[in-house]
């Protein structure tokens, strides 16, 4: 039986101050899964994420990525993730092209390879004619397409996009669907996606986690999570315990 | 997609990620290439002036130490002032700025190790600082004052001195909160340790109570070093720079690594 494409075991994150931002979080994703991790601000999405992909170092628990694992084996785990992060973390001096290509070559690819990635990617997210812009001059949407243009440079086998929605328009959202659909349906890549957007994670979504105040309290298909009365807001609601607030507010 | 496509699984085995480690490189180049001005002409514009004020002007009424001109004895210190400056900008910058704007995430999600993140800012260090030395040496060939006794010790000299404030800045540039933090060093530190290191004067030029100073500042055995490879003049005693030197690029370097390994500064 092949290795889930992430599997994380009891992770808790504790930050210095003693803020505990993840507790006792274990999640496993099926590899070619497109799998929504939803919850509201502060309940640890973008914290697992980031210890998953090596932005923060967890505090106790495991993190596999197929297999591999993601603290000891780090180099090997984090050739198959690709990050898209909820925020700008890019050099705004630098111009598209150079942002996806310095990402490529931190990830080993030749400068052949990373000249067809770049190019084809450049192509896909209608980035070419933005191409010599400093990141400081693109529109918000237009940033957003280089974030997920450098996420995606050396194909990752498993993507985590964090809110790769947030604040573009209609456009590039409808381009992101697709292209999410293609490579998960097609290419059979694992998708993990973040979103306020409960609409989006409906209709890209097979499988979703509820997160809040650091602990998975809903977990199973969209189908079953959402197919009740209310659809997925209503469980979204319950299972974050803010329906009450919703309901008294 | 799938013409496109390089999938990660296909790249060799990771041994050393050369590409990655070129990569930083030739990013950490483009980045500094991007402030020619803050680089390289202001730290040649100020030894310029340095050359111009106490080597020839100042100079040309002192009489010549160890038998060279007080400007040959002065083109040393000024150069490894700057070479210092050089080594110390560059690393401390570059990494208190990826923290800031929070792009040295971008090396944290790769698969980088450690000692690839070092040495290849590192080797920007030793390259910034490399060019403003020779610029520098080439200005003292302008004003007929440099020589070079020794190009292995000199290239030692250039080489492990930008490390050791390579490695320093590395530091310096976890630690900070803010550009105040990252400035201090040059103040407090950097600027007054190696006026007083002997670049303007020799160790017996100075009170015989104040000697004392000198000898416990590292700087004074960089100068010296470097002074001892170009002109051939060194007061220390043969070895001791070295070996001090090379102690510094361990200790600093275990640092870094320890740091890197925690995370300090760089992970959540």
């Amino acid at each position: 039986m092949p290795a889930p494409a992430l599997k994380i075991r009891n992770l808790r994150k504790v930050y210095r101050r003693g803020n505990v931002a993840v507790d006792d979080l274990s999640l496993t994703i099926e590899e070619g899964d497109f799998f929504g991790f939803l919850g509201p601000n502060g309940a640890g999405k973008s914290t697992t994420i980031h210890c998953v992909t090596g932005i923060a170092t967890p505090t106790s628990g495991s993190i596999e990525v197929f297999g591999i694992d993601a603290v000891k084996q780090y180099r090997e785990a984090r050739r198959l993730v690709g990050l898209c992060p909820q925020e700008f973390n890019v050099d705004p001096f630098a111009n598209a092209r150079q942002i996806v290509d310095w990402a490529g070559g931190y990830f080993g690819l030749n400068a052949a390879q990373r000249k067809s990635r770049v190019d084809y990617l450049m192509e896909r997210f209608e980035l070419t004619p933005h191409l010599k812009k400093s990141f400081r001059e693109l529109s918000g949407g237009l940033k957003r397409r280089v974030v997920l243009a450098r996420a995606l440079v050396h194909d990752p086998r498993l993507i985590i996009l964090d809110e790769p929605t947030a604040g573009v328009d209609v456009e590039l959202r409808r381009v992101l669907w697709r292209y999410l659909t293609d490579i998960n349906s097609q290419d059979r890549r694992t998708i993990l996606l973040t979103s306020h957007y409960l609409e989006e994670v409906e209709r890209l979504c097979r499988d979703i986690a509820i997160v809040a105040n650091g602990k998975i309290v809903r977990e199973g298909s969209k189908d079953e999570i959402a197919g009740g009365p209310g659809g997925l807001e209503q469980a979204y609601l319950v299972a974050t315990g803010a329906e009450g607030d919703h309901v008294a507010g | 997609m799938s013409q496109a496509s390089t999938h990660a699984e296909t790249l060799p085995k990771m041994g050393v990620n050369w590409i990655g480690l070129y990569t930083i490189v030739r990013r950490e180049v483009q980045r500094m290439m991007r402030v020619p001005i803050q680089a390289f002409i202001a730290p040649w514009i100020s030894a310029l002036l340095f050359i111009f004020i106490f080597g020839s002007v100042v100079g040309g009424r002192i009489s010549t130490i160890g038998g060279h001109r007080y400007l040959e004895f002065v083109l040393p210190g000024i150069l490894m002032m700057n070479v210092i400056n050089a080594a110390f900008l560059q690393s401390s910058s570059a990494i208190y700025f990826s923290r800031f704007i929070r792009f040295v995430e971008e090396m944290l999600v790769a698969p980088l190790s450690y000692f690839e993140m070092v040495v290849g800012s590192l080797s920007t260090v030793v390259l910034r600082a490399s060019i403003t030395g020779i610029g520098i040496l080439l200005m003292g060939l302008g004003f007929g004052a440099s020589t070079i006794e020794s190009w292995p010790l000199f290239i030692f000299w250039v080489v492990s001195v930008s490390t050791i404030f390579g490695l320093a800045g590395i530091i310096i540039g976890l630690w900070s909160k803010s550009f105040e933090q990252l400035n201090m060093p040059v103040v407090f530190f950097l600027t007054p340790l190696s006026m007083i290191g002997g670049s303007f004067f020799t160790a017996s030029m100075l009170p015989s109570w104040l000697q004392w100073l000198a000898w416990i500042n590292p700087f004074f055995y960089f100068i010296n070093g470097i002074r001892g490879a170009m002109i051939g003049v060194d007061e220390t005693p043969p070895g001791l720079g070295i070996g001090l030197t090379l102690l510094l690029i361990l200790v600093l370097g275990g640092t870094v690594w320890r740091l890197y390994a925690r995370g300090y500064g760089l992970r959540e």
